[in-house]
């Protein structure tokens, strides 16, 4: 009977003691979440749009402590000055508590670049578009006046003097390389002399050039921010769907009467973007 | 013992949370710190604009400039104000040419010859008026821009057409030795605001880049010049676009080596407000001077400009008669010149200055023996030939004779037939304005005005019957400088 007894004191004892805890400490166990590695991705111009969009996506991140890294896919030619400006500080302000990681798919071309820069590495596929470094500026019509429009001052209907215009443009350039400098540093393997050119360059080549880090996919990409941060046994997720993004487009190109997307933009501004050469030839003029 | 139960209670609940975090958080993520570019600082890169110099003492050339606007030339006049401002500071005069038919007669007074970012490439037999003009001392200025070349664009081919203007000019630059690169300069490290807009700081010796220190294109295709000079050269940073490299024989600009074809690969520097910038604006006087000191040779293929002056004095010799048929024929020549803004008076004594023409018959040849000397102009003892050196013996009848004589008091004009009705036709030749019909060697010129005599005697001949007068040639306008 004393054995029954002893018996019985020692399974509750162990209940209590041990099971019990241990029990317990799975639940809270449980509440500790699995941590995210945050996508987000730009498969777009940069625009109005697309920049408030990624930007909800960064401030989602920064919000949510299970989101531990992001990384930044990119298929993207770049876009407007102000808008790349835009997202380039919100990630920064991201990058001081979380690291990002880019993992370039088809193409991080100018203000792509310009945010790939402000990132902690930079994959590319060995054959993405990388790099064009600069700015397109479409330059105002020299002022004249209207029968019936009325301004009050020369620049009121044009914006700015055509040549200051063109000084600006070059003062915003000096900015990108700024951007460019700060975010890679001595991993730079090209002088402003080649960087400036506006040169765009396969992945390998940019590789080679110290403007990528290295070749890979966004698993990579996921595994290294994950490395950054880290972590392990993470899940990746895209923040578009967490942060409950809705699509939007915005026809931010230019539309041929055929249907046809040229690689213009609609309206004039001041562009990070990369445009592809349409088919030119020369010819002599008899 | 119940402090070690406590303990194991602790344990066992903390077990499965460290074990949870430890399986997905394996350390803490230090993050550096996080440097965005300093936006604030940067600032909008000024242009080294000049002042422009108080009103300096220029040199008045005179002459006319013919700038080309016949070949689909890219540009509009008001883009090269700063040039035409300098040229009519030196008294020049600046004439748009928009027909190239008129090519030819535009060169016979042109001072110097002017060529834009033409978009059509000249001709052969505009080739050769142009380089028979340089070979003269006319002056020939070519301008390119990298950024005028005629581009047309197909929307629904996606097709862009690009004709540089370098495509245009290098047939005829060919000629002097010079060739206008399809590219543009650029420096990405030392440039007036944009990588395209190239400082020149090393420049070849020569007056067009005297008082020079540095100057500023905007958009300039680069040039290479085998015989000549190239003008501006930019630092080892300047590269052309299509090497991306830098070339030290290629530049912004070059010259010809006989100094009379100057090419650019720009014309941007004289637009507003570029014109001030660096030493653009000694750099678009040192042009003007250049366009019109030029030192061409006075020739008879300028004919009817061979006059400096407005007014021109005839003077007949002795043996010269006064018939109706001379008069009418001198009414014709003095309706002419004055198309040409010249007028025209009768003298009776060879005045000591001014423009001259000189009437007279071989006969009269001692009353211009001085001239005559010069040209080295001779008779026969027989009165049947005149003798011309490069044209050898030349029949007296049916023939007149050009001799053309420039200096510092001004040009003579000598004109020599057999007979006073000889000389009436070698007259009318003149009011038809061109000596086309004549032979003409430099400042010599030999014109057939009949058939040996019999056709200018003012006489009537039949033949099968028929009755053949004299035809007496209606002048014609020539197409004229305005003003």
């Amino acid at each position: 009977m004393k054995d029954i007894d002893f018996k019985s004191e020692g399974t509750r004892n162990a209940l209590l003691w041990i099971v019990l805890p241990f029990v317990i400490g799975l639940v809270i166990a449980s509440s500790i979440p699995r941590p995210v590695i945050g996508v987000i991705r730009l498969d777009d111009a940069i625009h109005a749009f697309s920049a408030r969009d990624m930007i909800a996506q960064i401030d989602y991140a920064i919000d949510h402590p299970e989101v531990r890294a992001v990384v930044l896919a990119l298929d993207s030619p770049g876009g407007t000055v102000v808008d790349t400006e835009a997202v380039y500080m919100e990630l920064a302000r991201l990058r001081e508590i979380k690291p990002v990681v880019t993992a370039v798919n088809g193409m991080s071309a100018s203000g792509a670049y310009y945010l790939s820069a402000n990132t902690d590495f930079i994959y590319a596929k060995p054959t993405s578009l990388v790099g064009n470094v600069g700015v397109i500026g479409y330059l105002p019509s020299t002022p004249f006046i209207f029968e019936d429009i009325i301004s009050t001052g020369p620049y009121k209907l044009w914006g700015a003097p055509r040549d200051s215009d063109m000084r600006e443009i070059e003062m915003i350039k000096q900015g990108f390389y700024q951007a460019v400098m700060l975010g890679r540093g001595k991993r730079l393997k090209i002088g402003p002399e080649i960087l400036l050119r506006g040169q765009i360059w396969i992945g390998t080549e940019a590789l080679r050039t110290g403007i990528v880090d290295a070749l890979g996919t966004e698993t990579d990409a996921a595994n290294k921010a994950a490395d950054l941060a880290n972590i392990a046994h993470f899940e990746t997720s895209e923040l578009r769907e967490l942060a409950n993004i809705q699509d939007v487009s915005m026809p931010f190109f230019i539309q041929s009467p055929q249907g046809v997307t040229l690689p213009y933009p609609n309206e004039a501004g001041l562009y990070m973007l990369y445009i592809p050469q349409l088919p030119a030839q020369e010819q002599e003029r008899p | 013992m119940k402090d070690q139960k406590i303990w194991i209670a602790v344990a066992a609940l903390s077990l499965p949370v460290l074990a949870r975090a430890l399986w997905f958080y394996q350390g803490i993520s230090i993050r550096p710190e996080i440097a965005t570019p300093d936006y604030a600082a940067l600032v909008v890169p000024q242009p080294p604009l000049q002042t422009p110099a108080p009103d300096e003492e220029v040199t008045q050339y005179g002459g006319t400039v013919v700038v080309d606007y016949a070949h689909i030339n890219q540009f509009q006049p008001a883009e090269i104000q700063s040039l035409t401002e300098k040229l009519e500071e030196r008294g020049g005069k600046v004439e748009f040419m928009s027909d190239a038919t008129l090519l030819e007669n535009g060169l016979k007074y042109a001072s110097s010859y002017v060529l834009i970012s033409p978009s059509t490439s000249f001709t052969s037999g505009e080739i050769n008026l142009l380089r028979a003009f340089v070979e003269r001392g006319g002056r020939l200025a070519v301008f390119t821009d990298a950024t005028r070349g005629m581009v047309y664009s197909d929307f629904f081919t996606g097709t862009t057409t690009v004709t540089p203007d370098a495509y245009s000019v290098n047939p005829l630059l060919a000629n002097f030795g010079m060739t206008v690169n399809n590219d543009y300069l650029y420096n990405l490290t030392d440039n007036e605001g944009n990588f395209r807009n190239v400082f020149f700081d090393d420049f070849g010796k020569a007056e067009l880049t005297f008082g020079l220190k540095q100057v500023a294109l905007y958009g300039t295709h680069s040039l290479t010049s085998d015989s000549g000079l190239v003008l501006l050269q930019g630092d080892g940073s300047t590269f052309s676009s299509v090497s991306d490299t830098h070339d030290p024989a290629e530049g912004g600009a070059a010259i010809s080596e006989d100094g009379n074809v100057l090419a650019f690969g720009d014309f941007t520097f004289m637009s507003q407000p570029y014109e001030h910038v660096a030493d653009n604006a000694t750099l678009i006087a040192n042009i003007a001077d250049f366009l019109l000191a030029g030192k061409r040779v006075p020739s008879l293929a300028n004919f009817p400009y061979v006059f400096d002056g407005s007014l021109i004095q005839a003077l007949s010799a002795s043996d010269v008669q006064m018939t109706a048929e001379m008069i009418s024929a001198l009414g014709r020549l003095q309706t002419s010149l004055r198309a040409n803004n010249n007028s025209m008076e009768m003298i009776d004594e060879k005045p000591a200055q001014g423009q001259v023409l000189l009437l007279g018959t071989f006969d009269s040849v001692e009353e211009i023996d001085p001239i005559a000397n010069r040209f080295d102009l001779t008779m026969d003892d027989f009165s049947e030939f005149v003798t011309l050196p490069g044209f050898g013996d030349i029949g007296r009848a049916g023939n007149g004779v050009l001799l053309f004589d420039t200096g510092k008091n001004g040009n003579t004009l000598v004109l020599l037939a057999d007979t006073t009705e000889d000389l009436t036709s070698l007259i009318d030749i003149l009011s038809n304005g061109s000596l086309d019909s004549c032979v003409l060697q430099g400042t010599v010129g030999v014109c057939s005005v009949g058939y040996g005599g019999s056709f200018s005697d003012g006489e009537s001949f039949e033949e099968g019957g028929e009755t053949f007068e004299e035809e007496t040639s209606i002048p014609e306008e020539e197409p004229t400088p305005s003003g």
